[in-house]
């Protein structure tokens, strides 16, 4: 049969419930519903639980009506009418699943797939492709096309991290409607026409936007690909943990997807308060740190590093001697290291106390943990230990964009300052080195920071330490100079809140085991709390973080089952 | 050119005198007193509803009553509105537009200059493809001359009424032809049609209400302002296919050319009488494309039909855009739609799937059948193929292909089986008699 | 970066701007006037005119190669468009193409050494009561046969 359908006559229809002024009562598939005006009749199906296939519509930018696969029948209407642009209108009557629609998908999956090439096997959409998914579901299964198809170049760099394959693109103009939209870096072109149309960039203008890898998530086929991730791993063996990034204040919420306990990817997760639909590409690269740094897998004690003041830091041989494991007690047994290297710890910074006085001791714990963190900081450092001096380290890197990104490139500063331990002040915290540089402080403990890194603490000044206590995730180059050195876990590696830029307070999530005897920064300054003669118990980040609520009214009625996923906007806050 | 004696010219009255195309020599015709006298007497509602009394349908394809798409105009006045001339004529086979523009550019200019009174537009745009150089030169030059004449620029005749008309080449597609294509086209970018609705007279133009008419439905306007709709609506077949019409006969004729006749011509009075019959002696007639390229072909038991908009409705095509091209029996079919099919596959703007992918798809099933590599299921997958494309578009350009497709493929249907059959062309015209490089190249 | 057009045609451009309710529908006759003066256009016109009107380049380079009249390298001094479409190919283009290739010693899409002619095809010109026809830069040439195409050819110096 070759002559298009004749639409159905029309059908007794179900009752329409009353709708509102600014609303439009339609049915469905002889489902009735009531929509606000303006919605599409493709969201409106999404309402009743109905998919209309589509690949170029996408909710975070402007329609295109271009790949028709949203074509469904709509009474009174002679041709078929594209769901993602068609408005609902009052006793409007849709039909998406009849006959007519369905041989209508049929045709476009066979147009899509005519000069698509068959790549399946080493492309990394398999599993995530909306061409698989809807051939399997609304495709003819077989295609008549038998000619030879339309070639283009099928691996062009266009830009940093973005790989475009001309042949498997399907012209849905999403991510050139992204570069225009969104991140309005208007990289993207579309050359030629027909079916020698393709997208493109100018010569010598790559697309390089910092929001280049989302053009990768919306990409409904392989068509672009992330550089990082290509040929990495099977999506369907990865396992999706929803988190939220930690490389700035904006705190956007992100999928951090797993296999073999290792972070393979991070993709954005819709939050319409935070991030909607985007993260920005340092952000979806902020894992990639867990693997090149250098880990601090065991806790480490200098030698001779025994509470009396010890040999300084010297070049090359002494950190080798420290790398080895703790103590020389009996067996490594995990426990004994820790316990080993929690009395050390406890041992040095109570001898710089006694001997120099507690107004010589100081810490500085970093905005990048989470809140349970920093309430075990203040707590331990600055209540149990009677630490005076705890400051914040600021870092602050370019501009706020009028996107994602944050100057401010620490998660949790709001929270720091919630919890009483205090915002970032690089001021407060240049106070404290310079009285290390001057002799005046004698003991410092450092939490997830690395001043001698950052070129803020000296070797010369490091030298006026009788005690340098470190808890952080990897070895950085003030771990490496500790007289104790602490393994905390990484990012992703443990439960956690962070409060981002305005005053959202949101879950990180464990979505990988920690390395080695990696423990979270809480519960490590609660066993060095424990030596000071700090008491209560500790057993999980959950309970942590209700008595975060029942002690700091800000977080009041909270919990981690309150936050949820999309996290909760705090008050006063 | 301007053919029998029985027919007096209307639209083509001034293109045979020597100085046609001046302002001098269509003035002298009576040129601009339809203008003078609707500035003086009537208000824009008026001429509008003369304009839809004549019963005028618009000339460019699909003739949509004139008056009515003047109508569709929103009442409010918050936005200006546009006056669009689409002279973008490319439909093969079409060349009227072209013989107006170069040889009676006022009959044209003062039919743009009614219709912007009428539809209160105080700019008009002359989109004029890309192509026509001759045409944009010599249209351009009478805009200059009507301005230079007080029939353009501000307070036109002492009316109050202002107007600037703006040539606007084109850069070679036909796609924009469409309306919608024509308005991207024109805010400089690529031509793609857009979404519909919103309607160009809701949304068109930088957003705001415009009507877009072509060329020869706009010399009508000027023949309506001069005579009145009651003469004008009596011309023709009336009530619904009223007028005097311009016909471009090509192909396998003695005299190819544009031949102006009442609406409703018999096609082969058109044929044999006007444009000399067919070219060879030896051969007879096997079929005629009645509206240009896009539409559905007759076969030669089916010519003895009526060339107005609803009589070939009724046989089965259109009028189009009334581009006659005639095929005697030497002609391939396959070779013919093979021709055509290329033709809509380079034209394809390539922005949805159906008409990307399927223009294609019909090239290359097409050239294997006239290379003789035919398959058994080759005619019945262009006809199946053709109907997904049809209907599934965001514009008419999925039935302009899809049409000839299938009529082609239907009509001559053993033609195209013996193709496979005989792994090769049966008419023995000589494969790609009537093929391109670009297509053999395939 | 220095204007790769001379001041008139960037005057001719500035005005174009102002001629509009946008200044984006300058594009397209702004493109015929880098093309007129230069006989094609450039990637560094493309970047020049975006910075004119006020586009990306990615947006120019589309536009650029959607429409055919536009050409990206440089043709020959007389360069040949023959018409394809059925009316022309029933009154025996594919012929005069053929006799062209002969003749000029190139292929469709090609430009000869000496850089005098080039050709290519092109679709439906309008012109068809004169099939079959060609445009040789700007100018039609319409009833072609070997003869008028020997005659033409010679014609163009």
């Amino acid at each position: 049969m070759a002559e298009p359908t004749q639409p159905a006559a029309p059908s007794a229809q179900p009752a329409l419930p009353p709708a509102g002024p600014d609303e439009v009562a339609l049915t469905i598939d002889g489902r009735p519903l009531v929509v606000k005006k303006g919605t599409t009749v493709l969201q409106a199906a999404e309402k009743v639980g109905l998919l209309v296939p589509h690949y170029c519509y996408h909710p975070g930018l402007s329609v295109a009506g271009n790949c028709r696969m949203c074509l469904v029948e709509i009474e009174k209407m002679p041709k078929l009418q594209i769901g993602c642009a068609t408005q609902a209108a009052q006793g409007m009557v849709v039909r998406t699943a009849n006959e007519r629609v369905a041989r209508t998908r049929q045709g476009i999956m066979e147009f899509l797939l005519i000069n698509h090439p068959l790549d399946c096997p080493i492309c990394d959409q398999a599993g995530e492709c909306r061409l698989q998914q809807y051939e399997a579901a609304y495709g003819a299964g077989f295609s008549r096309f038998n000619e030879e198809k339309v070639h283009a170049a099928k691996r062009e760099s266009l830009g940093r991290h973005v790989m475009f394959d001309g042949e498997r693109c399907i012209k849905c103009t999403r991510c050139i409607r992204f570069c225009d939209e969104v991140s309005r870096s208007h990289e993207l072109g579309l050359l030629e026409r027909g079916d020698h149309a393709i997208i493109g960039t100018f010569p010598g203008k790559p697309l390089d936007n910092p929001y280049s890898g989302n053009t990768v998530d919306i990409c409904p086929v392989g068509a672009l690909t992330l550089k990082e991730f290509r040929f990495k791993a099977r999506v369907w063996f990865l396992k999706d943990v929803p988190s939220v990034c930690a490389g700035c204040a904006r705190g956007c919420n992100v999928n951090l997807a797993t296999y073999r306990n290792q972070i393979h990817r991070m993709t954005p997760r819709f939050n319409a308060e935070v991030n909607e639909y985007w993260i920005c590409d340092p952000g979806r690269l902020s894992y990639q740190a867990l693997e090149e740094r250098p880990r601090l897998a065991a806790p480490l004690v200098r030698r001779g590093s025994s509470g009396a003041a010890g040999p300084h830091l010297s070049a090359g041989g002494e950190s080798a001697g420290a790398a080895s494991a703790v103590t020389a007690s009996a067996g490594s047994a995990p426990a004994d290291a820790w316990s080993g290297a929690l009395d050390a710890a406890a041992a040095l910074l109570r001898g710089v106390a006694q001997r120099s006085g507690g107004q010589t001791l100081a810490a500085l714990v970093s905005a990048r943990l989470s809140v349970e963190d920093l309430f075990m900081a203040r707590r331990v450092l600055h209540e149990t230990i009677g630490i005076s001096r705890v400051a914040v380290p600021a870092h602050e890197e370019g501009d706020d964009d009028r996107l994602l990104i944050r100057r401010d490139k620490t998660p949790n500063g709001r929270g720091a300052a919630l919890v009483g331990v205090g915002a970032p002040h690089a001021g407060r915290v240049k106070e404290i080195l310079e009285d290390l540089a001057a002799g005046r402080v004698r003991g410092l403990v450092v939490v997830g920071e690395d001043p001698i890194g950052d070129g803020l603490l000296t070797e010369a000044a490091r030298r006026n330490l009788d005690a340098l206590v470190v808890v952080d995730w990897w070895r950085s180059p003030t771990a490496e100079a500790a007289d104790v050195a602490l393994p905390s876990c990484g990012y992703g590696e443990a439960e956690g809140v962070f409060v981002n830029f305005e005053g959202r307070a949101q879950r990180v999530r464990a979505a990988i085991r920690p390395a080695g005897q990696a423990d979270p920064v809480w519960r490590i300054l609660a066993a060095l709390g424990n030596r000071f003669g700090l008491s209560g118990d500790y057993p999980s980040a959950s309970r942590l973080f209700d008595e975060v609520a029942s002690s700091t009214p800000v977080f009041a009625g909270l919990s981690y089952r309150a936050l949820g996923e999309p996290g909760v906007r705090l008050k006063e806050a | 050119m301007s053919g029998t004696v029985a027919y007096e010219p209307l639209l083509l009255r001034n293109i045979d005198k020597p100085g046609s195309g001046t302002i001098d020599v269509y003035l002298a015709g009576g040129g601009y007193e339809g203008l003078r006298r609707t500035l003086k007497e009537m208000t824009p509602e008026k001429l509008l509803e003369e304009v839809k009394a004549s019963g005028l349908r618009g000339r460019g394809g699909a003739g949509f009553p004139t008056g009515m798409k003047w109508s569709f105009l929103p009442k409010t006045k918050d936005k200006p509105r546009y006056l669009c001339v689409n002279a973008d004529e490319s439909e093969p086979g079409t060349f009227k537009d072209r013989l107006l523009i170069e040889r009676d550019p006022h009959l044209v200019l003062e039919g743009i200059i009614l219709a912007s009174f009428a539809i209160e537009s105080r700019r008009a745009f002359f989109y004029i493809r890309g192509e026509f150089h001759k045409g944009a030169r010599r249209f351009q030059k009478a805009v200059e001359e009507a301005t230079a004449r007080g029939f353009l620029g501000k307070n036109i005749l002492g009316s109050g009424f202002d107007l600037d008309v703006t040539v606007y080449r084109g850069a070679g597609a036909y796609i924009c032809g469409e309306e919608t294509a024509l308005l991207e086209s024109l805010e400089g970018k690529r031509g793609l049609p857009r979404i519909k609705p919103p309607f160009p007279a809701i949304v068109g133009l930088y957003g705001c209400p415009t009507i877009i008419n072509n060329v020869e439905t706009l010399a009508n306007v000027t023949l309506i302002a001069e005579r009145g709709a009651a003469w004008y609506a009596g011309l023709g077949r009336p009530p619904k296919n009223t007028g005097p019409k311009l016909y471009c006969v090509s192909g396998h004729v003695k005299r190819p050319g544009v031949y102006e006749a009442a609406l409703g011509i018999p096609l082969m009075e058109l044929i044999n009488d006007r444009a000399g019959g067919l070219l060879r002696a030896d051969r007879k007639l096997k079929a005629v494309i009645p509206g240009g390229s896009s539409m559905r072909i007759l076969p030669a038991a089916k010519c003895d039909v009526l060339m107005d908009f609803d009589s070939l409705v009724a046989a089965g095509s259109m009028l189009g855009s009334a581009g006659v091209v005639v095929m005697d029996d030497s002609t391939c079919m396959v070779g013919a739609l093979l021709n055509l099919a290329a033709f809509y596959a380079h034209e394809s703007c390539g922005q949805c799937t159906p008409c990307r992918e399927g223009t294609g798809w019909f090239v290359k099933i097409l050239t294997r059948l006239e290379r003789g590599e035919g398959r058994a299921e080759d005619v019945d997958l262009l006809i199946d193929v053709a109907s997904r494309v049809e209907g599934n578009t965001i514009c008419p350009f999925g039935e302009a292909i899809a049409w000839p497709i299938d009529s082609y493929v239907k009509t001559f249907r053993a033609e195209f089986e013996e193709h496979v059959t005989r792994r090769g062309c049966p008419i023995g015209a000589g494969a790609f008699a009537l093929q391109a490089a670009s297509v053999t190249g395939h | 970066m220095t204007t790769p057009v001379r001041p008139e045609t960037d005057r001719k451009i500035d005005e174009l701007k102002a001629a509009f309710p946008q200044p984006g529908s300058a594009l397209l006759p702004a493109l015929h006037a880098i093309q007129e003066e230069k006989g094609y256009i450039s990637t560094e016109s493309m970047e020049y005119v975006a910075g004119k009107i006020g586009v990306a380049p990615a947006f120019v380079a589309g536009v650029v190669s959607f429409y055919t009249m536009f050409q990206q390298k440089p043709v020959g001094r007389h360069h040949i468009q023959l018409c394809r479409t059925l009316p022309c190919a029933l009154r025996g283009a594919a012929a005069i193409r053929d006799h062209l290739v002969k003749r000029l010693g190139i292929g469709v899409g090609e430009t000869t050494k000496d850089g005098r002619f080039s050709l290519i095809e092109v679709e439906c010109l309008g012109t068809c009561e004169t099939a079959p026809i060609c445009q040789v830069n700007d100018e039609e040439h319409g009833r072609l046969d070997a003869a008028r195409v020997d005659a033409l050819l010679e014609s163009l110096r």
